[in-house]
């Protein structure tokens, strides 16, 4: 494990979910955690510097797909004190949930605990968490089988259809398990 | 606890119009209030459970209550919820103030902490009360919260809401004559302890952590006061409060302006003769006791923790400087402080501005050569 540190930062929480999980897959770094400031949301990981390029560039690919702007940098080799913003680190004693992992996230609560009944009430899904930052930013997680995800993050996206609060939806088939360390909320 | 064949969640920007709204929800039907959720920039849920007539009947009075005292953002029904609901976040949010049967609310809800403490002030003095407790909700609102008998309550009300107006701008005001006791379950709770005496009081908000800084520094070197506290706020809003005799509090919060619109972010100011100690103990109460450095402080802000990350690596390398602490003060602001020998503090928020802005995220630095002893201890960044 190298000690250069890659830093990737989206608004709002799935940008970063789905970069956490392309760049955990295309080089081994380590996922330390992740950080927000009002709405933006930074991800945090380690590794050689050539292991740290690759999955910066696969990890802010993959979130473009559901953002519109990423910041990121490398760092090839950091300070302690760049380790210590963050404010979220990987937690240790997750219970891994099996099978794939679904994400819906919008602006609001009122409406995001509706399209929680609505998933849950579409597929056998098991809601992992919500996690919030600030600026109304709501994200829900769930898993369960591949199949049901998405039918549960479809019924969620068709609740949000045409409402402006609507951020973004990702189903992740096969997460990588750090992605759940470092994002399922413990419970 | 009540059936649950629906689940009600009712959401609005302030918590005046959530409390008048929860207050006409279990008051209309027979619901019980079994969540509340902030999300930030001042939106405010609070879920409600009961058969769905019942959901529905007091959902309709929420509506019709909630746009009286702030702002409806949404209300929804969920019918027969699945038992995972119940475990969203939401229904660890409830406090659990005590309130007094025969005791009235009242609700002072601002943009901004200075209007607060001088309309809480007002309100404190003007009549036999008791604060609750104070709290913020993102988008720079706040709301403090008394309680007593209602003659005492309106009186004090009238008076805070016409000093919050005249320190800026009142987001709203609520007065509940005979509270429902589930509201106990949203109300802030601040712990008011016996505090000295104070000659004065003021405060002084900007946006972003530099501008407080400043001012703080300021305001000690101009006048024998104490900095009391750094009241970190929403919507990156922070407050600083200074206390002492009136000459020295009026003639410190001369500099502390200068210092902040120097630095950047002044918002508004307030200066309170003689304040009242529950107002004082709720914001101006000393906690922390961090030994002071001695050697020149450095800030650096952003808007982004990658550009602070960055900027502190840059800062950390270049120049002899020691890393002490981040301070993330919402609303997309974020700043790095370090510390050493003045010429390298320098050269280091050289060094760190180029980087941040080279990703897009400066908003600022900042160098205090030699930072005054009586503004240390409260720092809120270690």
């Amino acid at each position: 494990m190298g000690n250069a540190l890659g830093i990737i930062e989206v608004e709002g929480i799935g940008g970063i979910i789905a970069a956490a999980d392309a760049a955990c897959k295309t080089a081994a770094v380590e996922l330390l955690g992740w950080e927000s400031i009002g709405g933006m949301t930074s991800l945090f990981f380690r590794g050689s510097a050539a292991e740290v390029a690759a999955s910066l560039d696969s990890g802010c690919e993959a979130a473009l797909q559901l953002v519109d702007r990423v910041i990121a940098a490398p760092l090839t080799q950091p300070e302690s004190a760049c380790v210590k913003l963050i404010g979220n680190p990987t937690q240790e004693d997750v219970e891994i949930p099996p099978g794939a992992l679904g994400f819906l996230e919008s602006r609001g609560y009122s409406t995001q605990l509706v399209a929680n009944d609505r998933m849950i009430k579409a597929a056998p899904i098991d809601i992992l968490g919500l996690l919030t930052v600030h600026d109304r930013i709501v994200c829900t997680l769930i898993n369960g089988a591949d199949g049901a995800v998405r039918e549960a993050i479809a019924a969620g996206r068709a609740y949000f259809s045409n409402n402006e609060h609507f951020f973004c939806s990702s189903v992740i088939p096969n997460p990588s398990t750090q992605v759940l360390r470092a994002f399922a909320p413990n419970s | 606890m009540l059936p649950r064949g629906a689940l009600g969640v009712l959401e609005t920007r302030g918590v005046a119009a959530q409390i008048a709204a929860t207050d006409a929800m279990v008051k209309a039907a027979e619901v019980e209030v079994c969540g509340r959720q902030l999300i930030g920039s001042g939106w405010v849920s609070v879920v409600v459970a009961g058969q769905v007539g019942a959901v529905e009947t007091a959902m309709a009075s929420g509506v019709c209550e909630a746009p009286k005292h702030g702002e409806l953002i949404g209300a929804e029904v969920v019918t027969s919820p699945d038992a995972a609901i119940d475990r969203l976040p939401h229904g660890a949010g409830l406090g659990d103030v005590v309130l007094d049967s025969g005791q009235a609310l009242g609700i002072l809800e601002t943009r901004g902490i200075v209007q607060l403490v001088a309309g809480g002030d007002a309100a404190a003095k003007a009549a036999n009360i008791q604060v609750s407790g104070w709290a913020c909700i993102g988008g720079a609102l706040c709301h403090l919260a008394i309680r007593g008998d209602l003659a005492n309550v309106a009186t004090a009300m009238q008076a805070g809401k016409a000093a919050a107006q005249a320190a800026g701008e009142l987001y709203a005001s609520l007065v509940v004559p005979q509270p429902a006791t589930a509201l106990a379950l949203l109300l802030p709770e601040t712990a008011i302890t016996a505090t000295e005496a104070v000659g004065a009081m003021g405060i002084m908000e900007t946006t972003g952590y530099i501008g407080a800084v400043a001012a703080a520094d300021a305001a000690t070197k101009a006048a024998v006061v104490q900095v009391a506290r750094f009241n970190v706020g929403s919507g990156g809003r922070i407050a600083v409060m200074i206390t002492g005799a009136v000459g020295h509090i009026q003639a410190a919060m001369e500099d502390a302006v200068v210092a902040a619109k120097l630095a950047g972010g002044f918002e508004n100011k307030s200066l309170v003769t003689l304040p009242d100690p529950q107002i004082v103990s709720c914001f101006a109460h000393t906690a922390s006791s961090a030994v002071p450095q001695g050697s020149a402080l450095g800030m650096i802000e952003t808007r982004s923790t990658v550009a602070l990350a960055k900027a502190m690596d840059e800062m950390i390398k270049g120049a002899k400087v020691a890393y002490e602490g981040s301070m993330k003060v919402g609303f997309y602001l974020t700043a790095g402080v370090v510390r050493g020998a003045v010429g390298d503090v320098k050269v280091a928020l050289e060094l760190g501005a180029l980087e941040a802005r080279r990703h897009g995220g400066l908003v600022a630095t900042y160098l205090i050569p030699q930072p005054d002893p009586a503004m240390e201890p409260p720092l809120p960044h270690r």
